[in-house]
């Protein structure tokens, strides 16, 4: 639901196109076989959550300066703070409103 | 004249006295020539001097003509360009005006866009399942994520014995929630009624009583109702959305999880739909219009 909200978001930035994964892993597998500007991702997701798919987007030479936008849920804080910890570039916490990630993405991508 | 005559004599016989007198009057008379010549250029100088001097004022009367004539014009065109300018503020500021309706007007739009995108995402998620399980989960998820809501129950309504029935619950403890008797109260009203009771501000909300109690119906009888305690902390009022976000829940929530929990019953797509030809015939459409006679009917 969240992932249908955020593409509508994405969807009224122009020259944005979106890849949609289920989770970490098929996000990782798609992000080494074509080159991203930037990741939205989940905290929680099934297999590998959002925090480990920024670590390991982190440790991955090639996609180190990708930014990287993390949902967080509940506003909660250690989760917000261990995943700028990590390397994520900025976090959106829930409930989602497509403003805030058009400026998120905007500012992130600078356009 | 005879007695000058006398007195001098014939011409050619000039007495000297005379001729003194005669040469004192010619000198005499030459003087006043000369004084008068003197006294006639010197007026000559003078009036050159006035005429000169009147030629100066002239040249500089005309001089101050043309100059006001210059500054005539100018007061002429500063008015003008006052004018022009007076009409391009006034101009400007219409446009700022307008500029500033269309900007509240777009940041509007875009509201909107993002409140139908939510109610969107929330009509297509309720549709999307056939399973009893998932439908609940959305409902939950739906309140959780798209209004915000942190702590909240939604219980089945078993109307034969009067009670209230856990089905899913965020933010309580496993166990917590139990069966509750619809006796009296606000739960119980909103139930009865199937209207819905939002508390206006949740930031001064009416302590022990649910910020919202959000009944599912289908056919005016309240088949389910979400219990909401608390928002989220980052969350302090409704968005404009968030109504219709509820009364979508009232609505497409109660007819999904009608829909779900009869088509678990039925295994197949195919056997959801055997008995539909015989649901068509003009007996059954004619009761079917007529709610009075309908069922709890899907």
């Amino acid at each position: 639901m969240m992932r249908q909200l955020i593409v509508f978001a994405l969807s009224r930035i122009k020259c944005i196109q979106v890849t949609e994964a289920d989770d970490g892993i098929v996000g990782l597998r798609e992000l080494n076989n074509s080159k991203f500007d930037l990741v939205i991702s989940d905290i929680n997701m099934p297999i590998m959550d959002g925090l480990k798919l920024v670590k390991r987007i982190r440790s991955d030479d090639r996609h180190k300066d990708v930014p990287v936008i993390i949902i967080t849920t509940e506003g909660s804080n250690e989760d917000r703070e261990r995943a700028m910890a990590l390397g994520a570039s900025a976090y959106i916490t829930k409930p989602i409103q497509a403003p805030q990630v058009i400026e998120k993405v905007k500012e992130l991508l600078g356009i | 004249m005879s007695k000058r005559e006398s007195r001098t004599g014939p011409p050619g016989s000039d007495r000297p006295d005379l001729r003194a007198e005669r040469e004192a009057f010619v000198r005499s008379f030459l003087r006043k020539g000369v004084e008068l010549t003197e006294e006639l250029l010197k007026e000559n100088q003078e009036l050159q001097r006035e005429y000169r001097k009147l030629e100066e004022e002239n040249l500089r009367l005309r001089n101050q003509i043309a100059s006001d004539g210059a500054i005539r014009d100018l007061l002429e065109r500063i008015d003008r360009l006052e004018g022009e300018r007076n009409n391009l503020m006034s101009r400007s500021n219409e446009l700022e005006v307008s500029s500033r309706k269309h900007d509240a007007r777009s940041r509007q739009v875009e509201q909107e866009l993002n409140d139908l995108a939510s109610l969107y995402v929330a009509a297509y998620q309720l549709s999307a399942s056939l399973s009893p399980r998932k439908v609940i989960k959305q409902i939950c998820e739906l309140v959780e994520q798209l209004v915000g809501g942190e702590r909240f129950a939604l219980y089945l309504i078993s109307a034969d014995e009067g009670q209230a029935l856990p089905l899913d619950s965020r933010g309580y403890e496993p166990g917590e929630l139990a069966p509750m008797a619809l006796a009296d109260g606000p739960m119980a009203d909103v139930v009865l009624t199937g209207t819905e009771r939002v508390q206006d501000d949740p930031a001064n909300r009416i302590e022990d009583v649910p910020l919202a109690l959000v009944p599912l119906t289908v056919n005016g009888q309240t088949i389910a109702i979400i219990v909401l305690e608390n928002l989220l902390p980052h969350k302090h009022a409704w968005a404009s959305v968030d109504a219709e976000l509820f009364r979508l829940l009232g609505t497409l929530g109660a007819t999904a999880l009608i829909a779900a929990n009869l088509y678990s019953d039925a295994h197949t797509p195919g056997s959801a739909l055997s008995t539909l030809k015989t649901k068509l015939d003009p007996k059954d459409a004619e009761r079917a219009m007529d709610p009075a006679a309908a069922d709890v009917g899907v």
